[in-house]
């Protein structure tokens, strides 16, 4: 086991290296991050553009432009993946990228990981019960909420959410919904209890949005996969054992439809990612999502890829996870 | 195993109920389906006694399942359930699940079909056993765990300590089986359902389990409904005998008089439609003709009527009942209760008498349908078939050897090891003659087929065809050759595409060999016609036949090119027994008007022995024994040969019981680290009980050759002995 986990952490390095380049290549094509200087009116003095480019590398070829991204070597010791300095941004001299990216790491990381526990736990809920319900009014009802769910567009179902959080705090008459901001300066000073009930009015509502979409298709996997080990023979051994309904369906069905469902969740994080940048744009996170969107309007090609390899890494570790979890869910995967 | 004893009182009509442990009466099963209702089981009954065996025998779909599900309360919400079946006195149709999974595993258990399904993977094996004892014991994990131990050795399982700990997927599937068959007696229940538990199994591992399931018995003194289709293994294992047919149970009686005096024409049909280990080579098989009723359209009358040769209208408008027939010959109620009670739902059946399958079903003239073959002579072909010396050799096969690479798991795949599935056989395949190639699963039978028709490449060795070298030819100068040498699949289901016409589907080898439109078209009429099915149904799809006609359809596939040899793998083992006779005729047939040579790659031995002028049996890669069909059956040399013939169930109660038999212990090993020197050793009985240490030393060092024994009879062993068997 530590041997397999040794050697596919190892496998994971060529593959972050390709990530690299690609993102490199992709973001280095995309668009000048200079284009602003040079369409500004009236023109800026010639020297200030050259200096611009100089602080930001523009003035090397682009293989040598990787090279310094990736190792710093030759920089300006502002710059050098390996040595953890992510580059210069274009939005000021003064802005640090790894510091930004620091200070939001938190506010995204505490919605990813609510988004992904509900929608985890309430999708298996769902699958189960909607599997041990087959064709029952409560299956079609959970089928019909699922897919509505998955064909619902993010960007509009994250505004109906807000809305509905506004409309419902006029009609309590508190604001029982935060509906703006991510709280961190809110929770300041104040007790556990105080901080956990702050939390829950800012996070409720961007939540529910981020984990919709997963927890929809992730409910339909599970459905499927109970339904396969409910009918399986290994299940009707387990009765025909005489062990009471509930202990067949936790001891056996549920512990093995679970063990598919780790990979669609690891592939699923690219997903939650996706959407953590419309969640936050439309609740204004100060978190990576709106980190991104910043980048993306800055044309900050260093801000643009330190993002990029952050969350490649992420869905990465997230696959190497799941594989792992694999073994130990599954014997018949047991790694030397 | 015969329970036939102390049962005069209940023919004096005081039915003695004390040792009655599971009472059906009139249960019912139906389905809900978007055709309507299905009714699966209709007005089942019967009584089992206290250490009694009960054999339910039917084709897929009579039912047989069913019922046992019923009982245990397993079927699917779909299903309604009427009728009655005690327990020991209680009813237990219509408990609530807390209720019937009192009863379950406590006072009935069940196996089911397939071992390598039936254990939940993520769990130790100790663990599922001790599972069964925890669920209606008070007792603690440890003791649970020692019952576990002592229930694994008792059912005959090697080191029981390491295999406690061990997950599913470490054993073999005998050994699965074994496991579940432990689970069963867990808690010494009164009733064991046994449900096809040795189907998936190959025959030697098949007897082991069996053993295994009398040692069960023989410890609980529960009592057995043994479910299956094999009415070799029902013949050997069981006091009395249900056979079921559209749902209902339409003959039973104690199995001696069911076997050998069948009252229902389906009883009588279904062993006259069975190659027979017992019976001379190229017998006609009398299969039933039509298929087996389907349950949204049962008719009117009695099931089996349209399928029936002595069905008049009587028999196509009245359902007849379960009756038993007194001794003036008149059809009168029989008690269930009396286990010699000998009773048929026909209302022929006083008729029977002594009538022969073949006075019954041998047909007068021959139409197209499921048993029908193109061209049926009614007669015994056995003076048709050629000499076995004779024929010139059209397949030639020296020294193959096909070895698979083992890869290691990591990025880079690297070899790591070989399984030899193929180490270095010779054949010789004759025009006109059936070559059978026979073995266990994994001997590498279905590679050396493949091997044949360089659908895989060899690793070393030659084949010839007609002379012509095969193995240095390219995929592109293959082709023309792949006219002659043609290929049946065993999965009628599967080798047939769903969204072809079964027109297209003959066509498309026609089409690839370039031949046009109309020619074609004519052509696959011919051909259905052929293989006995109406040219008329090109234009259905495969799903709207049955799986019998979807086999005739392959067969017409093959022959579309006028091969001049089939390779058959395993072409009737996913049969029923009516149909499977039904296309061994149609072989038989074909061959006799085309002049075909067939390579029929088989584990079936009864099937072999009938439909074979030579076999070769194969064991881990190597053929052990070769010679002609009298040869091999009559005189088995080799030590494998023997115990394979003796492990196959002859559908007859008195000589299975009284035989010899040969047992082999011990599942096959992995091929890819065969034993040294003769690679039967290590179960091989002779090797353990027979032969000295300086022997021995023999079997382990030196790998045996095929030697002749003369006249063709060739066999790959040291110490050698005929015996003869059956």
């Amino acid at each position: 086991m530590l041997v397999y986990t040794v050697r596919r952490v190892l496998g994971a390095i060529p593959v972050l290296l390709l990530a690299s380049v690609l993102t490199f290549v992709l973001i280095d094509l995309s668009g000048d991050p200079l284009a602003d200087l040079h369409v500004q009116q009236p023109p800026p003095d010639p020297e200030v553009i050259q200096l611009q480019a100089e602080r930001l590398y523009l003035d090397r070829s682009m293989p040598e432009r990787y090279w310094l991204w990736m190792t710093g070597i030759g920089g300006n010791g502002d710059i050098g993946l390996l040595q953890g300095k992510f580059g210069p941004s274009t939005q000021s001299a003064t802005y640090d990228i790894g510091a930004n990216i620091a200070e939001r790491l938190g506010v995204t990381l505490r919605l990813v990981g609510a988004a992904m526990v509900f929608a985890l736990g309430l999708a298996v809920l769902t699958g189960v019960v909607s599997a041990m319900r087959q064709y029952s009014k409560l299956d079609y009802a959970l089928t019909f909420v699922g897919f509505l769910a998955l064909a619902m567009p993010t960007f509009w179902f994250a505004g109906l959410v807000q809305q509905a959080g506004v409309s419902f705090n006029e009609l309590v008459g508190t604001p029982f919904f935060a509906t703006v901001g991510d709280g961190t300066y809110q929770a300041q000073g104040l007790s556990p209890w105080g901080r956990f009930t702050n939390a829950l009015a800012y996070m409720t509502l961007p939540t529910i949005v981020l984990m919709l979409t997963s927890f929809a298709s992730w409910s339909r996997y599970q459905r499927t996969s109970m339904l396969e080990v409910l009918n399986s023979d290994y299940v009707r051994l387990a009765r025909a054992k005489g062990l009471p309904n509930r202990v067949v369906v936790r001891r056996h069905a549920l512990r093995t439809a679970l063990i598919p469902l780790t990979t669609v969740v690891a592939v699923g994080m690219a997903a939650i990612i996706d959407g953590t940048v419309l969640t936050e744009r439309v609740f204004q996170w100060r978190g990576l999502g709106e980190f991104f969107i910043q980048a993306v309007e800055a044309n900050d090609s260093f801000a643009l890829m330190a993002w990029l390899m952050l969350s490649g890494t992420t869905v990465i570790l997230a696959n190497l996870i799941a594989d792992l979890l694999y073994g130990v869910l599954d014997p018949r995967i047991r790694y030397e | 195993m015969t329970a036939t004893d102390a049962t005069n009182s209940e023919r004096e009509g005081t039915v003695d109920r004390d040792d009655v442990v599971l009472e059906v009466d009139g249960l019912s099963v139906t389905f809900e389906s978007d055709d309507g209702p299905l009714r699966a089981v209709r007005e089942v009954s019967y009584v089992l006694r206290a250490g009694e065996a009960l054999g339910i025998v039917g084709e897929s779909g009579s039912g047989k399942s069913v019922t046992s599900m019923a009982i245990m309360g397993l079927l699917p919400r779909n299903a309604r359930v009427t009728g009655s079946a005690r327990v020991l006195g209680q009813e237990v149709i219509g408990l609530t699940d807390a209720q019937i999974s009192k009863v379950r595993g406590e006072r009935i258990a069940m196996i089911f079909q397939d071992p390598l399904t039936s254990l939940n993977p993520v769990y130790t094996v100790g663990y599922q056993i001790a599972e069964a004892v925890l669920a209606h014991r008070n007792v603690s994990r440890a003791k649970a765990m020692e019952r576990a131990l002592e229930l694994l050795e008792l059912v005959g399982i090697p080191h029981p300590e390491q295999r406690l700990r061990q997950y599913p997927h470490e054993l073999s599937g005998g050994m699965r089986q074994r496991v579940v068959i432990a689970i069963a007696m867990a808690n010494e229940p009164d009733v064991i359902i046994a449900d096809e538990p040795t189907t998936a199994l190959d025959v030697t591992v098949q007897a082991q389990v069996l053993e295994a399931l009398n040692a069960a018995r023989r410890e609980t003194g529960a009592a057995l409904v043994l479910i299956t289709h094999d009415l070799g293994v029902v013949a050997g294992n069981v006091d009395r005998v249900a056979v079921m047919y559209g749902g209902r149970i339409v003959e039973s009686g104690p199995v001696e008089e069911v076997f050998y005096r069948p009252r229902m024409p389906y009883a009588l049909g279904l062993l006259g439609s069975l190659p027979r280990l017992d019976a001379g080579r190229r017998e006609r098989l009398n299969p039933i003709t039509g298929t087996p009723p389907s349950l949204s359209a049962m008719p009117p009358g009695c099931s089996f009527a349209p399928r029936c040769p002595l069905a008049r209208q009587q028999c196509h408008e009245e359902e007849p009942l379960l009756l038993g027939v007194d001794e003036h010959g008149d059809r009168v109620s029989a008690d269930v209760t009396d286990p010699a009670a000998h009773s048929a739902a026909c209302h022929f059946s006083a008729e029977l008498g002594e009538s022969s399958p073949a006075d019954l079903f041998r047909p007068a003239r021959q139409g197209a349908g499921e048993g029908g073959a193109a061209e049926d002579t009614g007669g015994d072909r056995a003076d048709t078939a050629p000499d076995p010396a004779g024929g010139e050799p059209i397949l030639t096969v020296t020294n193959l050897v096909k070895n698979f690479p083992i890869r290691s798991k990591g990025l880079l795949r690297r070899k790591i090891g070989e399984v030899q599935a193929v180490s270095g056989i010779s054949l010789e395949l004759r025009e006109r003659e059936t070559l059978a190639l026979v073995g266990e699963s994994g001997c590498g039978k279905s590679t050396t087929a493949r091997l044949l028709l360089q659908l895989i490449r060899r690793t070393s060795g030659e084949v010839y065809y007609r002379g012509q070298p095969l193995h240095t030819l390219t995929p592109r100068q293959m082709r023309p050759l792949r006219r002659d040498l043609q290929l049946v699949f065993q999965d009628p289901f599967a080798s047939l595409d769903p969204r072809m016409t079964v027109a297209d589907i003959v066509a498309e080898p026609l089409r690839i060999h370039g031949e046009g439109n109309g020619s074609a078209r004519r052509r696959v009429g011919e051909l259905l016609d052929l293989v006995g099915l109406n040219p008329e149904h090109g234009s259905r799809y495969p799903h709207e036949f049955s799986g019998g006609q979807r086999q005739r359809i392959g067969v017409a596939r093959a022959l579309a090119l006028n091969p001049r040899v089939l390779v058959l793998d395993e072409p009737v083992s996913a049969l029923d027994v009516s149909i499977q006779a039904g296309v061994i005729n149609l072989l038989e047939d074909l061959q006799d008007e085309l002049g075909l040579s067939y390579l029929f790659v088989s584990h079936d031995l009864s099937v072999v022995r009938h439909i074979a002028d030579r076999v070769a049996v194969m064991y881990l890669g190597r053929i052990v024994e070769t010679g002609t069909t009298e040869q091999l059956f009559g005189a088995p040399a080799h030590p494998y040969t023997q115990a394979l013939i003796s492990a196959i169930p002859l559908p007859d109660p008195v000589k299975e019981r009284t035989r010899e038999r040969i047992i082999v212990t011990g599942d096959v090993p992995s091929p890819a680290d065969p034993p040294s020197g003769c690679r039967f050793r290590t179960r091989c009985p002779k090797f353990a009980n027979e032969l000295s240490a300086q022997e021995q030393v023999r079997c382990v060092e030196e790998p045996p050759e095929l030697a002749d024994r003369g006249s063709g009879h060739h066999d790959a062993c040291h110490y050698s002995e005929v015996v003869e068997l059956i």
